[in-house]
């Protein structure tokens, strides 16, 4: 159950989206997130939608992949969808049941917003999907870089940004693991009200906090045998460098942004 | 009394794409007081089969059956089952988490709806069973060595007093002293109390010399059970599947293919000595 779990998985293929350099696709991502904002009528709808549906292709991960990013944001979409539906004053009443009146102009906004919520989610999720964590914090580290000058310490928090993502599984795992051990000596999850459900945690939690920390201090001892000293002076062994195919995604980008606005400017729907 | 896997299978990731077929068509039945080794190479489905024993995972299909009951029966009581087959995991100590080494072993216990001192006196039990000294009885568990720390989390499910006792490589990561331990203690429960015992192990070394029945297992597949003598006689197959067979039992092996005719089928370094003795004076 507890496996389900799938925050930043990827998807290993050899498309041109999964080998485009990573920057591209974190600035590209945000652009398109951003771009998402910059439309009112269908038009723009329609555009997004083409433009993603192409980048899904190209990344050649599966669509249902992609779509079961939505699942753990499901309830939210949901209870947003239902605000927009119920709150929403002015255009015809449709229907009008007590409190609840529910009008043209509502249903509209309900379906925009929720279709854009879905955008976003799986505009980022084929982020996740085409770039391993590794690759998104060294993107990120590099991007940021700029914020060194201001004693921002880049390095150090995209060191632990990979460190984190890189536990995630191992640590899901432990649970499990955990979980189950429990579960074999008679341990009961399920049963009792909030309270004593919490208490009853405490043999999955102890234990996991235990080899959370047992983990931390051998890989510190690892890293100290290695002699890592942070971010001064530190070279990498895949530098991050922009090919033609990057300038050229880049370019897509800025088409489909030009597109977007053009076509909201100057289309009547 | 026993424990009966009918064509039972085990897909992981079942109908997400990635699915791993971890176990094909498994058919055992393991008997009351048998002390059964199950050997197999990493990855080849050994752990998700003891899993399976006591309810944790549930086959993709097939039926499982204990004392004649099938699991699987909606009006089956799963955590009775846990209670009646006890399950020591990898690395048992990591799960670990009382204040006390004694009030840790009284978890399982306690589980079972036991009287505290039912509990207490079970745990006390348990752990002089394990080896464990009583004057670490209040110590935390933390603050124990590795080797007692295993011992302290065995004697929890000891302490539960189950009728079969399942254990994936108990002797793992210990020194030969430790292991040594561990495996003596389970010859005497097997002894002693009659619990059926299944241990779990990817090396023959260990199995070899105390299990009266040995399972391998190869790729999800049962290739090979029946007395470890006779399982040690395929030692090329063994080889194939990454395990190999004893230094003991290769020796007895090259002699006989050099036409010495030694008798039997020695498994552990002293039946070997014997057999070979008897052999020379023989000849």
């Amino acid at each position: 159950m507890i496996r389900d779990i799938t925050i930043g998985q990827y998807y290993a293929s050899d498309s041109v989206i999964h080998k485009l350099d990573p920057r591209v696709k974190v600035v590209c991502t945000f652009a398109y997130i951003i771009s998402l904002f910059c439309f009112k009528q269908l038009s723009g709808y329609i555009i997004a939608a083409l433009f993603f549906w192409c980048i899904i292709k190209l990344s050649k991960v599966p669509l249902g992949f992609v779509v079961r990013g939505i699942k753990p944001v499901l309830f939210m979409l949901v209870f947003t969808a239902m605000l927009n539906l119920f709150w929403t004053s002015g255009g015809n009443v449709l229907v009008k049941f007590g409190i609840i009146t529910i009008t043209e102009e509502g249903i509209e906004r309900t379906v925009f917003m929720a279709l854009r919520l879905v955008f976003l989610i799986i505009g980022s999720s084929i982020m996740t999907l085409a770039t391993t964590p590794n690759q998104l914090t060294d993107a990120i580290e590099k991007l940021l870089r700029p914020l060194n000058r201001i004693k921002v310490p880049v390095h150090e928090v995209a060191m632990m940004m990979s460190i984190a993502l890189r536990f995630i599984p191992i640590l899901v795992e432990e649970t499990d693991k955990i979980m189950k051990a429990q579960l074999a000596r008679g341990a009961d999850f399920e049963s009792g009200n909030i309270f004593s459900r919490i208490k009853n945690m405490t043999p999955i939690i102890i234990p996991l906090f235990v080899s959370a920390a047992r983990r931390a201090s051998g890989l510190a001892l690892a890293m100290d045998a290695r002699c890592y000293n942070g971010g001064s002076g530190r070279t990498k062994m895949k530098p991050l460098e922009y090919k033609g195919r990057d300038i050229a995604a880049y370019l897509v980008m800025a088409v489909y942004i030009a597109v977007i606005i053009i076509a909201g400017k100057y289309l009547p729907f | 009394m026993s424990i009966k896997l009918q064509n039972v299978n085990f897909i992981y990731g079942a109908g997400t794409g990635k699915e791993k077929h971890a176990l094909k068509n498994i058919n055992i039945e393991i008997k009351d007081g048998e002390f059964t080794g199950i050997a197999g190479h990493t990855g080849s489905g050994k752990s998700t089969l003891v899993q399976l024993l006591n309810g944790l995972e549930r086959a993709t299909s097939g039926e499982i059956f204990y004392n004649g009951q099938n699991i699987y029966d909606k009006s089956y009581n799963m955590r009775k089952l846990r209670s009646k087959t006890g399950l020591v995991f990898q690395y048992p100590e990591h799960q670990l988490f009382e204040t006390t080494v004694i009030n840790d072993v009284q978890f399982g216990p306690k589980n079972l709806g036991l009287s505290q001192l039912e509990a207490e006196l079970r745990s006390f039990n348990a752990l002089k069973m394990a080896g464990i000294d009583d004057s670490l009885l209040d110590v935390s568990p933390f603050a124990l060595s590795g080797g007692q720390k295993r011992r302290v989390a065995i004697a929890g499910v000891l302490a539960m007093q189950p009728e079969v006792l399942v254990l994936d490589e108990p002797a793992a990561g210990l020194d030969p002293a430790g292991r040594d331990e561990i495996l003596g203690l389970l010859e005497k429960l097997h002894k002693e109390n009659n619990t059926t015992i299944i241990l779990v192990s990817h090396s023959m070394e260990d199995l070899a010399g105390y299990v009266d029945r040995m399972i391998v297992m190869n790729k999800g597949e049962i290739v090979l059970d029946g007395k470890p003598g006779q399982v040690f006689q395929f030692e090329k197959e063994l080889e194939n599947i990454g395990l190999g067979v004893p230094q003991p039992a290769k020796v007895i092996h090259q002699l006989k293919e050099a036409g010495a005719d030694i008798k039997g089928e020695p498994v552990t370094a002293g039946e070997s000595i014997d057999a070979i003795y008897n052999w020379l004076k023989g000849a």
